[in-house]
């Protein structure tokens, strides 16, 4: 069989490294062999590829560093940074907020984790639920990371060297620079030659090919110049409809902080090609970080009808029943999903509470059992923890104190199960020890409002006034319509106040 | 707002002061009223008094000490008929005319104590050297003994200063002191409103001192329990006069004509931020956030609760129109105007005001100058066509009363659902009863595993109460890894304990790789750090673990496992 033939086979197989290795073979015999050299550099890069429109994750240097910001107080309802005040979401004291003061998601996406952090210190530590730190920019971190693969596994030096290229010769040959672009973008990462190439190439063609100003666009995303990526997302748009265009462009705003006009970039992608699932799930996901639920489950809704196997609209809107009281419908959104094929942790433990919440007691426990056999370090703690809550409920205060030191035993910076075991403490009498759980508790996760209010209400209690007042006051910057912490602060504001 | 016209503001006129430093009055007799302000510029220098002249600065004259009163007053007949300004500070008021230094007056002083005063002699005397001084005058304070500022100042200092300072001041005598606090005026015969004035002032040692205006000569004194810090006067010092005074034990006391010793009115449950008369009610803003008024026989009228620190309050007289109220200034940046104890305007400010005045400005007869905390100045004028409602704006049932709660209904399948609980009752509870006992034992399990690795942290062992935390912060390939330890015990320190690690030695590499703790007291938080570094450039991580070890024991006595991040390549900038 024709060699080549049999490496475009393999390449439609995606058996990649077959096909390099037969590609690497023939361009040993005629170096070149432009065919081949194609073949192998589409190889190589689908490989690594992963979706640009979905990798979405904010480096330190652009949180803290953010020059594209306007209004450094926005109007609430208007910006990402300042989520607005919750329409039709439960309270805080009902749906637990993440670091960044939005509600918990049904759904762990880049970017969802913590973003925004106040402090620097903040913006080191890594998080509980990730157990990666974040990358450096978006330059770097994750990409490079992804690159690591490859260079692993070219023991005798990359297969293009990019320092060597003609880039004007390549850029005015059409059939060889997309695939060689594709290449350097992703294979590489090497944003900048990338530009040069795209650059060159969008010239050649006198700016009459889309897809090169995509792909402009994507550079200028990377490098961090949002305006010159709108412009080329923009200018793409007028040329050809795509939706991978709409959501580039919306991207840019959702970097630009605003939200308000990629939700009406999306809706203009919507009148194209109406019923878009991938363009509905982006105005869910830009309404659920605006912390404005109504919208979000709408749109999640609409998603649905479109493609009824998407997992991130049913775990979104699942996990928005069970946080305003209907646990049963949770109930059948994630045996929907128990059905689509999903089996992990998360899921059997999704399960077991809404079980236990909806008083279907036969299946709870079981659920759980399936939980804590199918977990990884990474989520065991989290199955203990929810363990020790059902331990809670039905009152076997033994059992929740073990489930929440097991937690600890997983994961020893699991925030809340130090605050319930200082709660738990606190029943016990055993004021020392409470203390010193609900000062680990706080002082790891500063955002949860519970710890402060716990501590506060602790050293009310035993007369430390002082401590207590400044906790409340913690407790009441983390949630401000905490009503308990309220009135503890005003009845120590009298208690000083007097004579 | 429909009230009030905004005339002018400047947020950054640099002006630092309160109510009790602002006045306004014609001073040069053409019938444009003035406003006078003694700026307490940074607190320590750039004290002023400045007189404005409309809305542009007048003139400017520098005061040495902090200023803590000004008032204008007429202290003779001639013509042009002009007031004198006099500005209380430290222990004296300056007395300026037609903007010009004119007179100071000293407060008496007081009786020095007679052993400090013998220390001092025998120091001019060089029959004491400087460490015995201190020492005395040390024994004298803890004794309870009011030392002279001197004195004080002498205490304050290190040893090797001492000597220079007895040496520059030995010679000259030996003064008490006191500071005046607060400044008021009083008509001396006749009740126009050009007749000549005398000046009250209450100062730190607990006294009221009238002075005559045109000898400067104290015409009558007055003792007190406490600090005097706000005073209302009223009447004719020559026929009849109350001044009701506020003071910092939270006492409000009353004087008449003829008595030497204040009579207490009544005593208020928390500190006094403000003290205004109207009419024959004595009204009171309180610290713990209430606006009381009583009668000035001490009968409490009523008490409102203001939804914020109350920071000054004011009298606005308005002549014309006969209404009297009472401006109250929150820390939310509102002014409150309260007529009786009924609310009946809301001002917003642009910034939280600490002084402000009502009364004639320019020749607008209705003006309110008001200091911000900030800095700033602003203006407003109240309309001539404004009306005040006799209402309180604030009465009725609150409008989330009305508002209906977001209950869920049930749903269908809920229904469904209990339906299915109601009829298969007993083989549910069976059913989760057989899998709680299951789920206890597994627990049990594992909790034991976990004590028996020492896999916690937080100890099980109750010799040794102890709190294990440790954090990963960094972006890598170093680390910063931080292990905070602490004693949970109420009263038995923990010794000789060392914090180890293990890890992957072709992974990790510490900079240190034993810690050894110093004593730990109970209850405190002690954080121990090392570097990690990350050899591998691979983009893969492990786990480390953290162990607190006591000295001859094989056992940790606690553990932590760390997931470690992986670490970032580096970045050539």
């Amino acid at each position: 069989m024709d060699p080549l033939f049999l490496a475009y086979s393999y390449f439609r197989r995606r058996k990649y490294e077959q096909c390099v290795e037969l590609c690497s073979q023939l361009l040993d015999k005629n170096p070149y062999d432009q065919a081949a050299w194609s073949l192998k550099t589409r190889a190589l890069t689908e490989q690594v590829y992963i979706d640009e429109v979905d990798v979405d994750e904010e480096g330190i240097a652009e949180l803290i560093m953010d020059d594209n910001s306007i209004a450094q107080v926005a109007r609430p309802g208007t910006s990402l940074k300042v989520p607005g005040t919750g329409q039709g979401a439960p309270s805080q004291g009902v749906r637990p907020m993440s670091q960044s003061g939005r509600p918990l998601t049904g759904f762990v996406r880049p970017g969802t984790q913590s973003t925004r952090p106040g402090t620097m210190e903040q913006a080191i530590r890594t998080p509980r639920t990730a157990h990666t730190a974040r990358p450096v920019t978006s330059a770097s971190g994750r990409y490079v990371r992804l690159g690591t693969a490859s260079m692993l596994s070219s023991p005798d030096g990359p297969f293009i060297n990019l320092a060597r290229l003609n880039m004007p010769k390549y850029s005015a040959r059409p059939n060889l620079a997309k695939s060689l672009f594709e290449y350097i973008f992703h294979h590489e990462n090497d944003v900048r030659n990338a530009l040069d190439l795209a650059s060159g190439a969008t010239e050649a063609c006198q700016f009459q090919d889309w897809w090169w100003k995509v792909q402009l666009g994507k550079c200028y995303y990377r490098l961090g110049m949002y305006r010159d990526a709108e412009k080329q997302f923009k200018s793409a748009l007028k040329q050809q409809d795509m939706v991978d265009t709409y959501l580039y462009l919306c991207k840019v705003y959702v970097r630009l902080d605003q939200p308000l006009t990629a939700v009406e970039v999306y809706k203009q992608g919507l009148q194209r090609f109406i019923g878009e699932a991938s363009l509905l799930t982006g105005i869910a996901r830009v309404y659920e970080g605006m912390n404005d639920m109504s919208n979000t489950v709408q749109f999640y809704k609409d998603v649905l009808h479109q493609d009824n196997m998407s997992i991130e609209a049913i775990a979104c809107i699942g996990t928005h029943y069970f946080y305003t009281d209907q646990p049963e419908i949770a109930l059948k959104f994630y045996r929907r999903l128990l059905q689509m094929g999903v089996y992990n942790t998360e899921l059997f433990n999704n399960l077991g509470l809404c079980c236990f919440y909806a008083q279907q007691y036969d299946m709870t426990l079981t659920c759980f059992e399936r939980a804590l056999s199918l977990a990884s370090d990474d989520n065991m703690s989290d199955v203990w923890y929810n363990i020790g809550h059902v331990a809670l409920g039905i009152g076997d205060l033994t059992l929740a104190y073990q489930s929440f030191r097991l937690a600890l035993a997983s994961n020893n910076d699991h925030a809340e199960a130090y605050n319930n075991l200082g709660v738990l403490e606190m029943k016990k009498g055993r004021l020392e020890m409470s203390r010193a759980f609900f000062q680990a508790a706080f002082n790891l996760a500063p955002h949860m409002y519970e710890p402060h209010y716990n501590f506060a209400s602790m050293s009310d209690k035993v007369g430390d006034l002082q401590s207590s007042f400044n906790a409340a006051r913690r407790a009441s910057d983390a949630f401000s319509d905490h009503m308990d912490s309220k009135q503890l602060l005003s009845s120590l504001r009298k208690h000083f106040a007097m004579l | 707002d429909d009230k009030w016209l905004e005339a002018h503001y400047d947020p950054v006129s640099s002006l630092y002061t309160f109510t009790q430093c602002i006045t306004m009055s014609d001073i040069n007799a053409d019938g444009d009223h003035k406003l006078i302000i003694a700026d307490l510029g940074t607190g320590s220098y750039d004290m002023k008094l400045k007189v404005y002249k409309g809305t542009s600065l007048m003139t400017e004259n520098a005061i040495i000490d902090l200023p803590t009163g000004v008032v204008t007053f007429y202290m003779d007949t001639n013509e042009p008929h002009t007031p004198a300004i006099a500005v209380a500070s430290g222990p004296f008021i300056y007395v300026y005319k037609n903007l010009r230094p004119y007179f100071k007056f000293t407060l008496p002083t007081l009786s020095v104590n007679p052993v400090e005063q013998d220390l001092w002699d025998q120091v001019k005397e060089d029959r004491i050297d400087v460490m015995s001084l201190r020492e005395m005058l040390d024994g004298l304070r803890c004794e309870g003994a009011t030392l002279t500022v001197r004195s004080m100042r002498f205490l304050q200092l290190q040893s090797h200063d001492l000597e220079p300072f007895a040496s520059l001041h030995k010679h000259a005598p030996l003064k008490r002191q006191t500071v005046i606090t607060c400044l008021a005026t009083m008509k001396k015969s006749m009740a126009e409103e050009d007749a000549i004035s005398c000046l009250i002032l209450g100062t730190e040692s607990s006294h009221i001192y009238v002075l005559d205006p045109e000898a400067f000569t104290v015409l009558a004194t007055m003792d007190l329990p406490s600090v005097p810090v706000f005073m209302s006067v009223s009447g004719l010092f020559d026929v009849e006069f109350r001044i009701v005074v506020a003071c910092r034990n939270g006492g409000i006391y009353n004087f008449k004509r003829g008595v030497k010793e204040g009579k207490t009115v009544f005593e208020l449950n928390s500190q006094p931020v403000g003290l205004e008369r109207l009419g024959k009610n004595i009204i009171v803003g309180c610290m713990d956030r209430t606006l009381q008024c009583y009668t000035s026989k001490g009968k409490k009228l009523w008490s409102v609760a203001v939804p914020a620190d109350i920071t000054t309050i004011q009298m606005m007289d308005h002549q014309q129109k006969g209404f009297k109220a009472i401006l109250v200034a929150l820390a939310n940046s509102e002014v409150h105007i309260y007529r009786d104890k009924y609310l009946c305007n809301v001002m917003k400010t642009p910034d939280v005001i600490t002084g402000m005045k009502f009364g004639r400005f320019g020749r607008e007869e209705a003006s309110l100058i008001m200091t911000t905390k900030g800095g700033g100045l602003v203006i407003r004028i109240l309309k001539r066509t404004a009306k005040f409602e006799e209402k309180d704006i604030s009465a009725g049932p609150p409008s989330s009363q009305n508002q209906k709660l977001n209950v869920p209904k049930k749903t269908k399948l809920f229904v469904d659902q209990t339906m299915r609980e109601r009829e298969n009752a007993v083989s549910m509870h069976r059913q989760f009863q057989h899998d709680l006992y299951r789920l206890r034992l597994e627990t049990a399990r594992n909790y034991v595993k976990a004590l028996d690795r020492s896999m916690n942290p937080i100890s099980t062992n109750p010799q040794e109460p102890l709190k294990l935390a440790a954090q990963v912060q960094g972006l890598g390939p170093i680390f910063k890894l931080t292990v905070n330890l602490q004693n949970t015990s109420m009263t038995v320190p923990s010794l000789d304990l060392i914090i180890t690690f293990q890890y992957d030695n072709t992974l990790y590499k510490f900079n240190k790789s034993i810690i050894q703790t110093p004593m730990l007291v109970p209850g405190l938080n002690y954080s121990f750090e090392a570097l990690v570094e990350c050899l591998s450039d691979k983009g893969i991580s492990d786990t480390v673990k953290v162990f607190v070890l006591k000295k001859n024991r094989s056992v940790p006595i606690i553990a932590a496992i760390i997931n470690m991040p992986i670490s970032e390549a580096m970045v050539v900038v």
